[in-house]
């Protein structure tokens, strides 16, 4: 186990500095001058160049990725120069909101999407199964972005019943709560419709193994057949999944951040690629790749703890 | 009721039905009572901004945005006047201000004035470390120039100054007095923190209406009551401004009643005064900015004059401003907005264009299967605009090609130093913001700007005496006839087919009386309730 920990963290460390040097390639190969976006058009060349200068951008290539990695290091993520405050501070506060977001969206969906792929699976061929899977591939072929709009239109200035924009007052749980309600329901209602597909299939194919033979034969009910010996089995092709999931719905959530205009981690490096503000771009995707890292390897222990099969292979 | 799986089930009867519709139709009914207590006046005023703020310094910041929250925390010897159709000043801080003669300005502070905090009167001192800090090297403010040949101030005494000029300066009335550079900070609290610059994080000494009580980054900035503030009292308790990018989506937080004052974008501002929501008012005015048409002169396809009026005379603007801002905007006659000095009645080539004579001017200059690239920003608008080109383009036989660029690869493309891009740059559809003096327009196309925000590499001695002229100038028929006969040479020259300065539309709730400038951008310090 101690092994399969060092080995993911290792694999981790390697993804994390793939990512950051691709991104680094790509956002100088873009074309744009920060200095030019960042000072503005009564900026003077002289200032542009002295903004050039402290941000870096005359070293060669390969120092200004060494450096970013050096500085990394010792937590010092760079200055935003447009705010002129760390871009470590920046980033993470907005982090919470983001995470407070992805987490809602994939927890929602979670308990919504299991339940409905069990009964799907118990029920197969009915009408509700028939309905479920409509439902299902629906919710996932219609982009967030419409479901975003139309959560707005319909619930927020419709029925007026929760907030179009922020994040609701500090310090008042109830209010952020409120706030985030449309928008993980906006993220998290593609996912329902993923998880319940999955669990099913992966339900009718755990249903049908010898093992569950057996427990029918010994006369168990089907309740504790199924959820005391098919769902601990069926679910863990969908932890996996949750796991690279929540990678992908942090960059899904800056649809969410930018239509309910909510900070965020997607909403700040969105605005930051268009400054062409390097080092929260960088900062920014440094921590979200971090997120993802640790999200995927905390779905593969969850498995091996689900499934002694798994576990022996550690 | 429990089927084969022992599961509860309800069946659908009748009474089942009624009991879950009053459930379903209670459960829509109270929120949408609590959501409209959301919009009525609890001494908080939101409002949207386009922008997050990032600099509430003075002398470094560089959008408008933060210029909104700047004038409800600093004062200002002069401000524009609200709701006036005129570009007008009023006193602000000042208690009288006199231009002694081309180059001296001596201005009195209103006694009392105090900054918040225990960092008593606001002073001339305060005043002359304000403007003086601004054209401080080390500051290295972006924004230097909109105090153009200012000198320094000189004290007489506490509460006197006079502002000394290197030359005359018209836009110091217009510009640098009433707008970004021209806010007092206090001297004392600025030098206490340091000296230097201070970007987001202000000293705590505000002289205005209002003291930053918050600022949470991407969320909201929130502004309190100044209790040092010693004129007449802002109305609302709080302001909140949240900063919403798109103005849609600020159309449907203040329909969903999260803010009482936003823009409605061009898109729907028909719509909305045909309709506007309910408790609201809705009313717009002609903007600043200037979209236009530039030609790269030293692209060799461009070269010949007759080829760029051909382009002139083939864009229908009509056309456009129909398609692109659903018939809300007025058609541009140059780069000076209604309102200004210098403001042309009308263009040289009439708007809706004249595609017989685009194609005898190609014909005259030689040119068929002419191939043209229109560089335009990635946004809806613009993205239209350079459809509607392409088509009018092609319908006098010139094949046009959109190059859709993101905002940061679009600002570059025509500077020489961002490498040799600028070289193959034809048409460019660009629009940039102005401010409330001709000079702010006009000082993009002098010839020092070839290279730099001139790409149209436009160059005439003629425009370039005018341009130095015209700040100088104090008598307003003069200096507008000045300012006429530039856009009347940018216009001649072919590079330029002026589109439009489009349009500023505000909505805001009734109890929320707004006071905005003549071309409806929001002065929140003079906001008050109806």
């Amino acid at each position: 186990m101690w092994l399969y920990l060092v080995r993911r963290m290792v694999l981790a460390i390697a993804i994390v500095a793939v990512a950051v040097t691709l991104l680094f390639t790509m956002i100088h190969m873009v074309p744009g001058d920060p200095a030019t976006i960042m000072l503005g058009p009564r900026a003077t060349p002289e200032l542009r160049e002295a903004l050039r200068l402290r941000l870096g951008l005359d070293e060669p290539f390969v120092v200004q990725v060494g450096s970013f990695f050096l500085s990394v290091l010792t937590g010092d993520l760079g200055i935003d120069i447009v705010r002129d405050q760390p871009v470590a501070d920046i980033v993470l506060r907005q982090l919470p909101y983001t995470v407070a977001l992805v987490l809602s969206a994939i927890g929602w969906a979670t308990l919504v999407g299991i339940p409905l792929g069990c009964f799907s699976a118990i029920r197969r061929n009915s009408l509700a199964d028939k309905l479920i899977a409509v439902l299902s591939v629906s919710f996932i072929a219609i982009p967030y972005f419409v479901i975003s709009i139309y959560t707005l239109l319909i619930f927020a200035v419709m029925l007026q019943w929760f907030p179009a924009i922020g994040v609701g007052e500090q310090g008042d749980i109830g209010s952020q709560i409120r706030h985030l309600v449309l928008p993980a329901f906006a993220v998290g209602i593609s996912w329902v419709g993923y998880i319940a597909r999955m669990v099913r299939a992966s339900m009718l194919e755990v249903l049908g193994e010898s093992h569950v033979r057996t427990a029918r034969a010994f006369g168990l009910s089907e309740w504790r057949i199924t959820f005391r010996y098919a769902l601990p089995i069926a679910v863990l092709p969908t932890v996996t999944i949750l796991g690279v999931g929540i990678g992908y719905l942090i960059s899904s959530a800056v649809f969410a951040e930018i239509v309910f205009s909510r900070p965020g981690i997607g909403s700040l490096i969105y605005e930051a690629v268009g400054q062409r503000n390097y080092p929260v771009v960088m900062g920014g995707v440094l921590i979200t790749t971090v997120l993802f890292v640790v999200s995927t390897t905390i779905a593969d222990l969850v498995n091996a703890a689900l499934d002694p099969r798994i576990r022996e292979k550690l | 009721m429990k089927d084969n799986w022992g599961n509860r089930v309800m069946p659908l009867t009748r009474r089942n039905f009624l009991v879950q519709s009053l459930v379903f139709g209670g459960a829509v009914a109270m929120p949408a009572w609590a959501g409209k207590v959301l919009a009525a006046d609890d001494g908080v005023l939101r409002a949207r901004l386009y922008n997050d703020v990032n600099s509430l310094d003075p002398a470094i910041y560089q959008n408008a945005y933060n210029v909104d929250v700047m004038g409800l925390i600093y004062p200002k010897l002069i401000g524009y006047k609200p709701n006036s159709d005129k570009w007008e000043w009023q006193l602000e801080a000042a208690e009288s201000i006199e231009q002694i003669d081309d180059t001296h300005i001596r201005f009195k502070l209103k006694p009392g004035l105090r900054w918040s905090g225990d960092f008593g009167e606001i002073t001339a001192e305060d005043v002359k470390y304000s403007f003086e800090r601004v054209l401080d090297p080390a500051i290295a403010s972006p924004v230097a120039g909109d105090w153009g040949p200012l000198s320094h101030v000189e004290l007489e005494d506490s509460h006197t100054g006079v502002i000394v000029l290197k030359e005359p300066f018209q836009p110091l009335w217009t510009v640098a007095l009433p707008y970004g550079v021209g806010h007092i900070v206090c001297k004392k609290a600025v030098e206490a923190a340091g000296g230097g610059t201070f970007g987001m994080v202000p000293p705590k000494a505000f002289g205005g209406p209002y003291k930053l009580k918050e600022w949470r980054a991407n969320e909201v900035t929130i502004l309190e009551r100044n209790e040092a503030w010693a004129g007449e009292p802002p109305a609302f308790d709080e302001v909140r401004l949240h900063p919403i990018a798109d103005p849609q989506a600020g159309e449907i937080a203040f329909e969903a009643g999260d803010v009482d004052y936003t823009q409605p974008s061009a898109a729907s501002l028909q719509r909305y005064k045909d309709s506007p929501p309910a408790n609201a008012s809705v009313a717009d005015y002609p903007a600043l900015f200037y979209v236009w048409v530039g030609m790269n002169t030293a692209h060799p396809k461009l070269s010949d004059k007759r080829v760029r009026q051909a382009v002139q005379h083939a864009i229908n603007v009509p056309l456009i401003i129909e398609a692109a801002y659903f018939g809300v905007a007025p058609t541009a006659t140059g780069i000076i907005a209604p309102g200004l000095p210098g403001h042309r009645e009308e263009t040289l080539v009439p708007p809706q264009g004249d595609p017989e004579k685009a194609r005898a001017l190609l014909a005259e200059a030689g040119v068929s299967d002419l191939e043209l690239t229109l560089t335009v920003r990635n946004t809806a608008t613009f993205t239209t605009i350079g459809q509607i080109i392409q088509a009018n383009l092609q319908d006098v036989g010139i094949a046009c090609k959109l190059n859709v660029l993101d905002s940061g690869a679009f600002w570059i493309v025509g500077m020489e130093s961002e490498g040799e891009q600028w070289k193959d740059l034809q048409l460019v559809l660009n629009r940039f913001s102005s401010l409330a003096d001709p000079y702010y327009a006009t000082q993009w196309f002098i010839t020092d700007q070839v290279g730099e925000w001139n790409w149209e590499r436009f160059s005439n001695d003629r425009y370039d005496e005018l341009h130095q002229q015209a700040v100088r100038e104090t008598d307003l028929e003069k200096r507008s006839a000045m300012y006429r006969e530039m856009q009347d040479l940018m216009e001649e020259s072919g590079a330029y087919r002026f589109i439009t300065h489009e349009v500023n539309a505000i909505m805001y709730r009734d109890f929320v009386k707004p006071a905005v400038r003549p071309d409806g951008i929001a002065l929140y310090n003079h906001f008050r309730k109806a």
